[in-house]
């Protein structure tokens, strides 16, 4: 310290106090005109259970890009409107968005019924479009600029009961038969169709194959025909209100297959899970996410941490394991594109997303032309051990493990299923 | 001579504007609001406008039936549907264009509400509101086990890339088909509250029996009145698919449609022309304004709570309001 006087150590100290923070906030601190990111979103109406927590994964993310010094040196605003849950009020949203309040970039709201309404908006202005759990939105449009944030892939036939088949396939003895229970929406005839045809190239007999109506609330017929139908294993698709009746009639009359589930949308809420408890067990779910080790990446711990207590206090769904960590990977998404083009240029948006990996809190993810992810991730879950109704054990891996696909294995299948009993 | 004075004369009823100048108005203001439309060039203007004209066309085609002869009407939505699935269906079996489909739409829609009239006004009040309510059920039924129109998929309409002299995009040509929609709708509703079929709707919403006593053909009039109102809900329903260019049943068979059909006549004044065109535009400006503004399910309240107010501090609507003061 021979070199510096008291005083020259007070200087650099000053110096030092001068210097520190404003480099600090040159990167905290985003400046100039925000980049605006503008979508519809769902926030009543029967899409709200998944729009609100959506909406709290955007903001998180929002945040999260703010804090690091936001997009392209500009800080980043979400400007979003309330759809409603219906299709016929997402065309003039587009056009209020981009027209009116002039946003830089458009995102969709949840499921393909808002996201398709979006497509004629976006396409005739160009722009890319990153879309939130839509179901072959783009199969028609054939639009170059739009990216689905949907694990199901551009195969949905070939791939999306491939888990769930081959599960049946391994186990010993081998089944012989399929029953396939679907409701008749959009989404649920598009994996029936899968499960129906890898079925019949598993060499399974296919003893009962039915859809019912959207308006169905007494489902106990359904499961009393499965059962005269002596299926070895049930492939069902349903969505809340049915997968709760299904699965309720299930354990009333003491069903007992050698596996029993599907995309059966419904546990993946919070206020479902802990309504059915040990109903659950040995059930085998689709999924996009569970608190696994095996699918930890990075970011995914930290965003259901901060996810949870919000939604605690604006009264949404609690755990938060299905739509948030898409809702913030389809913000990630853009955010790696703008950051590596270095402008909001939605041809060389679109170029980029097309060409590169992104890794997200759900992984590494990649495009494929028509913007479907190239590799599918449809995770087979199964509910292992659930007692009584508590929220705890939801949180713990071991309680929702993952059979497939064999990358993300964390648990060993779990049979016969008997709703409880 | 006696001084008395006679009575004074009753002065002469104002003259009321015949049927062919009414419609020429109604032709000059379509004109002029297109234009203004065209002037303001701006795509979300197209689409607030298509969205506030197309429930001007639905209130006007349920007061009708509702608001003429008293028939409330829950299957407003049926037939709105009706018209979306003809655009889906005629698009895709015969590649119609616009136009024709909404041509089509009307014919079906006319067609459905002589089939209901002719099952259902046998029934008055609340009887006959739970049937059409019942018709709603049924036809979004067919429609989500009718696999050519999507069923419960839905169906993807893809707008036509080349638009015709003068629009500059598919969404100006679609809000003014609707204005010109919205403005003959009126003018016909007007021409029927003025005619003797207006006439006798009224007589028979007053009585039904003195009516048909007094030599009103109460049960051919109804028709009328169901068919017409159904031909103009079902093609206000028609362009439907080409806005958002997907439709599906939900969206189609929305409560919205069937809520507003009936709430925007109360709140403008049941039984006249002007009422619904006033309901229309209050109320469907007001919701789009509060879904760009307040943008959450407080949006949805605003019809409740307009609904409720009038009923209890303007129950003849705003027509009445002015009626009562004169």
């Amino acid at each position: 310290m021979e070199g510096i006087s008291r005083r020259g150590l007070g200087r650099l100290a000053l110096g030092v106090a001068a210097t520190v923070p404003a480099t600090a906030r040159a990167q905290t601190a985003p400046s100039g005109p925000p980049i605006r990111i503008g979508y519809s979103m769902s926030l009543s109406g029967g899409l709200a259970g998944n729009g609100r927590p959506a909406i709290i994964a955007h903001r998180i993310w929002a945040d999260d890009v703010n804090a690091r010094g936001g997009l392209l040196g500009r800080p980043v605003e979400l400007v979003h409107y309330d759809d409603q849950s219906s299709g016929a009020q997402v065309p003039g949203i587009y056009t209020k968005l981009i027209d009116v309040d002039k946003v830089d970039l458009v995102v969709s709201g949840y499921a393909t019924a808002i996201i398709a309404p979006a497509m004629p908006i976006v396409m005739q202005r160009n722009m890319t479009f990153v879309s939130l759990f839509g179901t072959g939105a783009n199969n028609d449009f054939k639009y170059d600029r739009y990216f689905s944030i949907n694990p199901a892939g551009s195969k949905v036939k070939e791939t999306f009961a491939k888990g769930f088949i081959d599960l049946a396939m391994a186990m010993d003895p081998r089944p012989r038969s399929i029953a396939l229970v679907n409701l008749d929406s959009d989404f649920h005839q598009r994996t029936a169709e899968s499960a129906r045809y890898l079925a019949r190239q598993a060499g399974l007999r296919i003893a009962y194959d039915r859809a019912y109506p959207p308006s169905t609330v007494d489902f106990a017929p359904i499961i009393r025909a499965v059962q005269a139908a002596r299926p070895d294993i049930v492939f069902v698709g349903s969505y809340p209100p049915d997968t709760a009746g299904l699965l309720r009639a299930a354990s009333e009359l003491r069903v007992n297959f050698q596996m029993f589930g599907g995309p059966m949308i419904g546990p993946h809420i919070t206020a479902q899970k802990l309504q059915l408890g040990p109903i659950l067990n040995n059930l085998i779910i689709w999924d996009v996410y569970a608190p696994e080790p095996t699918l930890q990446f990075p970011g995914i711990r930290p965003l259901i941490e901060r996810y949870q207590p919000i939604a605690a206090k604006e009264n949404v769904d609690a755990l938060g394991y299905y739509v948030p960590p898409m809702a913030y990977t389809q913000m990630q998404v853009l955010e790696q594109a703008v950051k590596r083009v270095g402008s909001l240029d939605q041809a060389a948006l679109a170029k980029d997303l097309h060409a590169n990996q992104f890794d997200t809190v759900i992984g590494p993810l990649r495009f494929d032309e028509l913007g479907e992810w190239a590799e599918d991730r449809n995770l087979y879950t199964q509910y292992q051990g659930v007692q009584g109704n508590g929220i705890e054990q939801f949180r713990k891996a071991g309680t929702q493990v993952i059979l497939a696909p064999e990358r993300f294995k964390s648990g060993e299948l779990r049979k016969p299923y008997t709703a409880g009993a | 001579m006696s001084d008395t004075a006679l009575p004074a004369l009753p002065s002469p009823a104002p003259r009321r504007m015949g049927h062919g100048s009414f419609w020429i108005v109604t032709i000059i203001i379509g004109l002029l609001v297109a234009l203004a439309l065209r002037g303001l060039g701006s795509e979300y203007g197209y689409f607030a406008a298509t969205f506030v004209l197309q429930y001007i066309v639905l209130a006007t085609a349920w007061n009708i039936l509702g608001g003429y002869a008293g028939y409330v009407n829950f299957g407003a939505a049926a037939f709105f549907a009706a018209g979306a699935y003809t655009t889906v269906a005629m698009g895709k079996a015969l590649g119609l264009s616009l136009l024709p489909c909404i041509a089509l739409a009307a014919l079906v829609g006319g067609a459905l509400g002589f089939g209901t009239g002719i099952l259902t006004l046998r029934l008055r009040g609340a009887y006959f509101a739970i049937a059409t309510l019942c018709l709603s059920v049924v036809l979004q039924t067919l429609v989500v086990n009718w696999d050519y129109v999507g069923g419960s998929r839905g169906a993807y309409v893809l707008r036509p890339r080349e638009v015709p002299w003068p629009f500059d995009g598919y969404s100006g040509l679609l809000c003014t088909v609707m204005v010109a929609m919205a403005a003959a709708s009126v003018a016909i509703s007007r021409t029927i509250q003025k005619s003797r079929l207006g006439l006798g709707l009224t007589a028979l919403r007053d009585d039904e029996a003195a009516a048909e006593a007094a030599g009103v053909p109460t049960l051919k009039l109804k028709l009328i009145a169901t068919s017409i109102s159904g031909a103009m809900m079902a093609a206000a329903g028609a362009p439907l698919p080409y806005l958002g260019s997907y439709v599906e049943p939900n969206t189609a068979f929305g409560m919205a449609y069937a809520v507003n059909a009936i709430a925007m006549p109360l709140i403008g004044g049941m039984g006249t022309w002007s009422g619904p065109l006033i309901g229309a535009v209050l109320l469907a400006s007001l919701q789009q304004a509060a879904t760009v503004t307040i943008s959450s399910a407080a949006n949805l309240m605003i019809v409740g709570v307009v609904l409720v107010g009038f009923v209890c501090l303007a129950p003849h609507g705003i027509v009445g309001l002015f009626r009562g003061r004169r």
